[in-house]
């Protein structure tokens, strides 16, 4: 999804600009270099699993020289990060407009529940990669972690609103982002992760229950199930 | 415990009462307790053979009397985690306890413990994920059973709440981003959070806030512990 350039191995042949001299603009080019890049390294490493995978079996998959990747990436790391940002960067852009707006605080959250499980659940590779695979990459794990985690703290609080709840748990943001993150890990891990959306009624119980009881929680969480 | 060794200590001439594999057993703990060292510092992606003997002061030949590799070091390392995190709950509620308080105790016992040597908390969370989340699997299958169990060996009435499993995953990822945050001697800040999800699956949303009130009093050194 974030990589509509290059969703298949088919698409990604299709995009290879040519060989040699194409008087394309240098800023085309690497633009498309790193583009292919990014969609490979998601793939590469989805499949292989992180520490196995080497730089190379990254430049077979984007058919991109060694040369250029040094150019665009100081290393393997490098350029995961790079494509784990943009991942997490796009999964905000379908969640933010259907939380952070007009109507019922626990239907937005459902509602953001529903748009992060679907993008878990349209992806597998992706969701692999952001979840599972970032876990291997040694310490750069935690800050990465840490800033994600805060990041989407943040967004729970901005689209709280004036009708948000006031939980009496001080962290109960964190425990709704922990429900959703530990939830989706383990169906990922399972190799589940298409079926991800289905489980939007339970998660959507477990996630509002510390805020609004559970009364309520099942009220909201069966609403159109 | 101290005492009781010195004494022994004075009448083993004649009758040695130490076990023949002291030696081995406690280089093996020395080994142990090194991997979950260097896992805190750096994850266990960058540890090395290197770090975990020079860690144990133990010769590479010595480690590898004990474990074939640095992943059954770390299969041990958990083991070790585990068994001592349920001592430490075990021992943390008395029989004539009400579930929910029981439950409290146990939960507060467990994050002091972690609180007291990050390494168990960084092994069980981010590194546990990192390598095999079978492992994650274990403890989990070694603690809810453990709390449904005392829940009704005290007379607790179970009815179906929340689902324990992700309250468990909750509770990781929580401190999981304290870990990451590099606030491990701020885990107990978290108690309020913690005591809600282990008590809220067994005793519902109404008790595990009660509980979780009583957690933060406790901190706050209202009920003095």
């Amino acid at each position: 999804m974030a990589f509509s350039v290059a969703d298949t191995p088919e698409d990604l042949r299709k995009w290879r600009l040519p060989r040699g001299r194409h008087g394309l603009p240098r800023e085309l080019v690497e633009r498309s270099q790193r583009e292919r890049l990014l969609a490979a390294v998601v793939r590469v490493t989805a499949a292989k699993g992180y520490e196995a995978t080497t730089v190379a079996d990254i430049l077979g998959e984007a058919g991109v020289g060694r040369e250029s990747f040094y150019e665009l990436f100081d290393d393997k790391l490098d350029c995961m990060l790079a494509a784990h940002k943009i991942l997490i960067d796009d999964l905000e852009r379908r969640v933010r407009p259907v939380y952070v707006t007009d109507g019922p605080w626990p239907q937005r959250m459902r509602a953001a529940l529903a748009a992060t499980l679907d993008w878990f659940g349209s992806d597998p590779e992706a969701a692999r990669f952001t979840l599972v695979e970032l876990t291997a990459v040694g310490p750069a794990f935690r800050p990465v972690f840490q800033a994600e985690f805060a990041r989407a703290i943040a967004l729970l609080e901005e689209g709280a609103g004036e009708d948000g709840p006031e939980p009496e748990l001080a962290q109960a943001n964190e425990l709704a982002v922990g429900a959703i993150l530990a939830r989706i890990y383990e169906e990922v891990v399972l190799g589940r992760a298409a079926e991800l959306p289905r489980l939007l009624p339970d998660l959507a119980y477990e996630l509002l229950v510390p805020f609004i009881g559970e009364a309520r929680a099942r009220a909201t969480a069966d609403d159109g199930a | 415990m101290q005492k009781q060794w010195s004494s022994e200590k004075a009448t083993s001439v004649l009758r040695p009462t130490t076990p023949l594999d002291i030696g081995d057993r406690s280089q093996r703990q020395r080994i142990v307790d090194a991997i979950i060292d260097s896992c805190a510092e750096k994850t266990y992606a960058a540890t090395t053979i290197t770090d975990i003997v020079s860690r144990a002061h133990i010769s590479r030949t010595t480690f590898y009397k004990h474990f074939d590799d640095k992943r059954a070091c770390f299969d041990a390392a958990i083991e070790h985690c585990i068994e001592q995190l349920q001592e430490v709950a075990a021992a943390a509620h008395s029989a004539e306890d009400e579930p929910g308080d029981a439950v409290r105790e146990g939960a507060t016992a467990v994050v002091e413990a972690l609180a007291a040597r990050p390494g168990l908390a960084q092994l069980l969370t981010g590194d546990a994920m990192a390598v095999d989340p079978k492992a994650i699997e274990r403890y989990r299958k070694a603690t809810i059973p453990a709390i449904a169990a005392l829940w009704s060996a005290l007379g607790g009435r179970a009815r179906p709440h929340t689902d324990p499993r992700i309250a468990f995953g909750q509770a990781q990822v929580l401190i999981l981003n304290q870990i990451a945050a590099g606030e491990a001697d701020r885990l107990p800040d978290l108690l309020p959070e913690i005591v809600y999800l282990a008590v809220s699956p067994f005793g519902g949303h109404e008790e595990a806030i009660k509980q979780s009130r009583r957690a933060k009093a406790a901190i706050s050194g209202v009920l003095g512990g």
